[in-house]
């Protein structure tokens, strides 16, 4: 009765081979399934969750200082990559229990505010106005930055900006607007990415155009973009990275005593040392400086 | 010192592997039943099921990861599960973007049958159980493509498993959010690495389906 369904040749031959190559999937998936479950074991309980501006998590350094704190305390820290602007956002929803940006206004009004209880600053370098090495504006024999920025508008030189409210781009809107130039207004020559600096970056050596950056990503896409640095330090460049404690009063969610400790750890001489040498390795020179300082302490 | 070592690149692909198998059952356990039942009944409202389904197919995975993240939030419905950035969520979101693949091929697979087949099996006093197994032997070929759809369709995605998971080191780091990673920190060579593996895997998945379907051929 059920010949028709069997007896065919060619069904017959898929028989065969339908459950062969099921067998074959299974096999693979449940081979994953017991390694992951292997790696799921050594899970411990107590986590953090760090929402991190991308530039400190591409640039490598988290992971070489995260698990040095999860030997000396036992802390998981899951660190999320999401961008200065999300991870500001994230804090004020209490979507998360640290914070690690680069936008001292916009950090100063969540202390203020008292979404923060805690303000760090941890480490430092200068961003960089990076463009193509026969820099037709002549940005670097501009006395700063801001000089550099107005030449680059008035001549509408090719402008690459982040555009996607990162602290990177918080920074080109604030070194433009300090120019005198509104920095929401479009011109000739200016792109807006919406992307990552990475990016942005490779976009600006395509179009050879001028950006401003900050030094890891820019050395790590140096040889892909041929731009070169054409700015100096000056105050105005600083980029000054802090770490701060979602506060815990407001959120109940929040991990309080564990986030306190990767604050300190962050802050102490042995995180201190790996900050100061990162970088040496891959570029040759350090990519950030580490700082001894105070916090600041929202008030009650 | 921040390239990808073996060690790691095995770890991301079984931990992918092991999702993406995991969503796949899921899917499936959910998707076949329905797809079944919608394929082979009429009832009123059943077209307007199927258009949801349809359309399901063109969900833009990132949306769906938007959505998901936002309920796992610990400011959202689901905080209090403590599920935020999570293998769990990072399901959720590949079972609802391989769902109403499933279900649509499924359905496809049912409806081709021909119109006597269902009749056949009846008539022949085949006990319902029994029925339904010759049913998923009947339609092995729409089955299989469905299996290979929803796990091409996962394997590769990456909006959604970022949003979810985060692509946090060790716990949800996928294969698609190592290489947007690795891009990202201009460490191509590491990027190559995992975006073979990736291609490999993929490979794999097609090759099995020629070489069933030349099986039906011959």
């Amino acid at each position: 009765m059920s010949r028709r369904f069997f007896a065919a040749d060619r069904a017959r031959d898929t028989l065969r081979r339908g459950p062969a190559a099921l067998g074959l999937l299974l096999a693979l998936l449940l081979v994953a399934v017991a390694g992951a479950a292997s790696a799921r074991a050594e899970d411990s309980p107590r986590s953090v969750l760090l929402a991190t501006t991308t530039s400190v998590q591409d640039s490598g350094l988290l992971e070489v200082l995260l698990p040095v704190f999860r030997e000396q305390t036992g802390i998981r820290v899951q660190a999320v990559a999401v961008g200065t602007g999300a991870a500001l956002r994230m804090g004020t929803e209490g979507n998360a229990d640290l914070l690690l940006t680069h936008a001292p206004e916009a950090e100063k009004t969540l202390l203020r505010e008292g979404v923060v209880s805690e303000r760090v600053e941890i480490m430092e370098n200068y961003f960089v106005l990076a463009g193509p090495s026969d820099d037709p504006a002549g940005v670097a024999q501009a006395s700063g930055v801001k000089e550099a920025l107005r030449a680059i508008r008035d001549q509408e030189q090719p402008f690459v900006s982040r555009g996607d409210d990162s602290g990177t781009h918080k920074r080109e809107k604030a070194l433009f607007r300090d120019a005198g130039i509104d920095p929401d207004l479009r011109w000739p020559g200016l792109t807006r990415t919406g992307s990552g600096m990475g990016i942005s970056l490779q976009v600006a050596g395509q179009r050879e155009a001028y950006i401003l950056s900050d030094m890891g990503t820019f050395l790590a896409f140096q040889a892909r973009t041929g731009l070169v640095t054409l700015s100096r330090r000056e105050p105005a460049l600083r980029n000054v990275y802090a770490v701060l404690i979602v506060n815990p009063e407001r959120f109940s969610g929040v991990r309080a005593k564990e986030a306190r400790k990767l604050a300190s750890f962050l802050q102490g001489v042995a995180a201190r040392e790996v900050m100061g040498q990162f970088g040496t390795e891959r570029f040759g020179r350090p990519l950030f400086e580490p700082l001894a300082s105070l916090p600041a302490i929202a008030a009650p | 010192m921040n390239e990808l070592d073996g060690l790691s690149l095995l770890a991301i692909t079984l931990r992918t592997l092991a999702l993406c198998g995991s969503s796949l059952v899921i899917a499936l356990a959910l998707g076949v039943p329905m797809g079944i039942w919608l394929g082979s009944r009429n009832f009123p409202g059943r077209r307007a099921l199927l258009g949801l389904v349809n359309s399901g197919m063109g969900a833009p995975p990132v949306v769906v990861g938007l959505l998901v993240a936002q309920l796992f939030y610990r400011s959202g419905p689901l905080g209090d599960l403590e599920l935020w950035y999570s293998t769990q969520a990072m399901v959720t979101a590949q079972v609802l973007i391989a769902l109403p693949l499933v279900v649509a091929l499924v359905v496809a697979a049912v409806a081709s049958l021909d119109a006597d087949w269902a009749l056949q099996v009846r008539s022949l006093g085949i006990p319902p159980l029994w029925r339904h197994w010759l049913l998923l032997r009947e339609i092995r070929l729409g089955l299989l493509a469905a299996v290979i759809a929803a796990l091409g369709g996962i394997l590769s995605e990456v909006g959604a498993v970022m949003q979810t998971g985060g692509n946090l080191e060790g716990e949800t780091r996928v294969l698609t959010t190592a290489i947007l990673m690795y891009t990202r920190m201009g460490l191509f060579e590491s990027a190559y690495a995992l975006a073979a593996v990736l291609l490999g895997l993929m490979l794999i998945l097609a090759g099995l389906l020629t070489w069933v379907q030349y099986g039906e051929k011959r």
